[in-house]
């Protein structure tokens, strides 16, 4: 809705199949829907007891629609921003040019908990390290889209931006007619080309596989849908081995050599000789099998320095830096705790920001200055004080409400939207992605495990 | 294929033909007492041994249960999450199982087996046992069947179908010489009403009856049952049926013409095979049923942990480097390792 109250034109059709409907008839759709991802298993897993209880993901039927010309803003700026980031990440771990040219200081870098010096020097196929990236953006209150956070190790949701479109589909029918909606349909493909684009060995039909942790991983549901859908194996570590610097995977018929691997497993558990020594996720030989470019990564080892929390705050002037542009989207401010100037104004006004771990995602690790405790404030502030380099700080930005369906009625929600961009050939951007919601009133955390929904995005064709 | 992805699949289906025999068991032995006593009382129990013995989960009862109390049997052999093999553990593992490997099986087959492990999983599953036993027994085995329906509707005609394969008709030729052993292990009154009553149950059990009654007629004989249930080439749950089954799948597997073999399962399957093939009753009750089944089902087995170290076990020269002789709980901590994996979302 616009300031004055009335509907956005953009949203009109959607505004008036939903008042034609009746409470009962909204009712059973939303029912159906429920029942829908049940059975088809559209769940996470929420841990706590050993077996881990599977959850459907909460799903608000309301779409948030987005007019193309806004779009085309937001998917330009997302291309700017992956590119910047994909040459910073071969920067660092080659010339390291913009640390000596002083435009990032070297201890961002060399902090990072996710930097990889073992990897510095080593070529990655086509110079890409971030092959898939999920980007966080919130609206403000004037409506601007800004970058909250870039997830450039194993980004999740996408599965759900498919299958959320599927199930109104089946549910809304009518909805969909004249609207113009633009399809998703072509991730899976999309991802798959991405994949054979960086086999090392060329032949006509690499061997690509997903590689996961284990069914017992909260998004073993998503690996299993992305495997299916682009037609690859899903595999655990103990079903490769590594045999004179290549990568094979068990079958019945014997070794078959693999050339790809989209892995949804951490650097640190990727191979038990190289990173953690008690790994069990992994397997032995990999890295060396990477480093000798017998086997391609996607995502490259090592891009965790890029989407750390620190080093975000430094993202437009790689932009200006790599790129000689101005960047397209803004993002929110931060303040660096190691810095000592932004750290005595962090601790002076820890009650009025947001402060979050350097290398946390999920909505852990973090504190919202206005909704905490004095004891929860206090609690941050000697973890500020005692690891500066882990901890940052931004002001609280109230990001835009979406209406919402709340108990039978319509109420407003925060949501924040992360769409999924993938750097193959070319670099394309799933027009839509995972609107997140925070379905409990007020609150500002839409991360699944913490009360968080989704919606259907709607990007519109004109 | 990969190795894993085949075990599962295997699993997946040896479950769901697991929980298809326990509950036609238990179904038609309710139907036997239904007169004469309730469901889970003092007296059903002592129907129920039998049926226990037939699971082979008799050692582990005794164990939860010295001194067992009225209705503890039924309670073990349906919904017992502690008894590995109740029908609603064999359901979970075989929908645990078909969630591993979900990109390699239908849609159609998940719905299914999906809405299955819901409805018993919940509290409806509870009532519906409660209120009536028969259509909760019915509904599993009709949607085991209908499991059996949508695979071959909906599956391509590959490896993964053939694994599939394996399972059902190893674990079905495994219940039905079970079955029978039922009455072997406990001494019959021979042509009394009560013995043709076991016989009928044992022959409902295997969903055998009318194909009996059409072959034989009204008479019940141990020579006809055994012909049937043992070595009957076209009924499809004896165990000559399904062992040629098994045989056909292993080579399809491996491409070696039948006749022949290539590796160890393909020979002891073959080999069993031909004896069932040259067999007949009589055989049997000169060696002594009991004896006889029992040295089938070491038979069976071996045949299943022969496919097992063909087709799924790591061969020594590539398993893990590293060690993991230290850890108190191997499964526990790679569960926990799987769980910490950041998927940012």
């Amino acid at each position: 809705m616009t300031a004055d109250g009335s509907v956005r034109p953009y949203y009109q059709p959607v505004a008036e199949r939903f008042s034609r409907m009746s409470p009962e008839e909204l009712e059973q759709k939303v029912r159906s829907l429920e029942l829908l991802f049940l059975k088809q298993g559209v769940t996470f897993t929420v841990y706590g007891d050993q077996r881990g209880t599977e959850r459907v993901f909460p799903f608000d039927p309301v779409p948030r629609v987005i007019p193309n010309h806004e779009w085309e803003v937001v998917e330009a700026g997302l291309i700017q921003r992956i590119t910047a980031l994909n040459l910073f990440l071969y920067d660092v771990y080659h010339e390291q040019k913009i640390l000596k040219d002083g435009i990032i200081p070297s201890e961002v870098v060399h902090s990072a908990a996710h930097y990889r010096p073992e990897f510095v020097g080593i070529r990655v196929p086509r110079d890409t390290y971030i092959h898939v990236c999920g980007t966080d953006l919130i609206r403000d209150r004037d409506g601007r889209y800004l970058v909250l956070e870039d997830n450039g190790r194993c980004p999740s949701g996408v599965s759900y931006v498919l299958e959320n479109r599927a199930a109104m589909k089946r549910v809304f029918p009518q909805l969909f007619g004249s609207s113009g909606v633009r399809s998703v349909d072509t991730y899976p493909a999309d991802l798959l080309s991405v994949l054979q684009y960086i086999a090392p060995r060329k032949t006509a039909h690499p061997v690509c596989v997903l590689l996961t942790p284990g069914v017992h991983n909260s998004a073993y549901f998503e690996h299993s849908f992305l495997a299916r859908q682009m037609g690859i194996e899903i595999v655990e570590g103990r079903d490769l081995v590594v045999i004179d610097g290549f990568v094979y995977m068990r079958t019945t018929h014997g070794l078959q050599q693999v050339d790809v691997i989209y892995r949804r497993i951490d650097d640190d558990f990727l191979d038990p000789k190289v990173f953690r020594k008690d790994s069990m996720l992994g397997v032995p030989g990999l890295v060396d099998s990477v480093r000798r470019g017998n086997v391609a990564l996607a995502n490259a080892i090592g891009t965790g320095v890029a989407d750390d929390k620190v080093t975000y705050a430094y993202v437009p002037e790689m932009i200006r830096y790599y790129l000689g542009q101005e960047p397209i989207l803004d993002q929110v401010p931060t303040y660096l705790a190691w810095r000592p100037q932004d750290r005595k104004y962090i601790l002076e006004n820890l009650p009025n920001l947001v402060v979050k771990a350097a290398n946390e995602s999920g909505g852990y690790g973090m504190l919202i200055g206005p909704r905490a405790t004095k004891a929860e404030i206090e609690e941050f502030r000697v973890k500020v004080e005692t690891q500066p380099r882990n901890y940052i700080a931004q002001p609280v930005v109230y990001f835009s409400q979406h209406p919402t369906l709340v108990d039978g009625t319509f109420e407003g929600r925060h949501v924040d939207l992360r769409p999924f961009i993938l750097c193959g050939e070319t670099t394309k951007v799933l027009p839509g992605g995972l609107t997140r919601v925070a379905l409990t009133r007020g609150s500002l955390v839409v991360n699944s495990s913490q009360g968080g929904g989704s919606k259907d995005t709607w990007v519109l064709a004109d | 294929m990969l190795s894993r992805v085949a075990d599962h699949l295997y699993w997946m289906s040896r479950y769901i033909e697991r929980a298809e025999n326990i509950a036609r068991l238990m179904q038609v032995s309710v139907e036997l007492l239904l007169d004469s006593v309730a469901f889970g009382s003092q007296k059903s129990d002592e129907y129920w041994t039998p049926v226990l013995a037939a699971t082979a989960m008799e050692g582990a009862f005794r164990l939860l249960h010295p001194d067992p109390a009225p209705g503890d049997i039924s309670h073990f052999l349906t919904l017992d999450e502690r008894n590995p093999d109740s029908i609603l553990s064999c359901i979970r593992e075989a929908r645990e199982n078909a969630r591993t490997v979900r990109d390699q099986i239908t849609d159609e087959m998940w719905a299914e087996l999906n809405a299955l492990y819901l409805l018993v999983s919940s509290q409806t599953g509870v009532e519906l046992l409660e209120r009536s036993p028969q259509s909760f027994f019915e509904k599993i085995i009709h949607s085991s069947l209908q499991f059996d329906g949508i695979t071959a509707a909906t599956l391509s005609r590959s490896e993964g179908w053939n694994f599939l394969q394996l399972g059902r008709y190893l674990e079905r030729a495994d219940k039905t010489s079970r079955f029978l052993d039922i009455k072997s292990q406990h001494p019959n009154e021979p042509d009394t009403a009560v013995d043709s009553l076991q016989w009928g149950t044992i022959l409902r059990a295997c969903s055998a009856y009318a194909s009996y009654r059409r072959v034989n007629g009204s008479e019940v004989t141990l020579e006809k049952i055994l012909e049937l249930l043992l070595f009957s080439v076209e009924f499809p749950r004896s165990v000559r049926f399904c062992v040629r089954t098994v045989d056909q799948m292993l080579h399809a597997i491996s491409g070696t013409p039948t006749g022949q073999y290539s590796n160890k399962c393909e020979k002891l399957t073959g080999a069993l095979l031909a004896k069932l093939n040259f067999a007949a009753a009589h055989d049997v009750l000169e060696h002594g049923l009991h004896e006889y089944i029992d040295n089938l089902q070491v038979a069976l087995n071996e045949a299943g942990q022969a496919i097992y170290e063909t087709y799924v076990h790591l061969p020594q020269e590539y398993t893990k480097s590293i060690s993991t002789s230290f850890i108190l709980d191997p499964i526990g901590a790679m569960q926990q390792q799987q769980q910490q994996q950041q998927q940012q979302q």
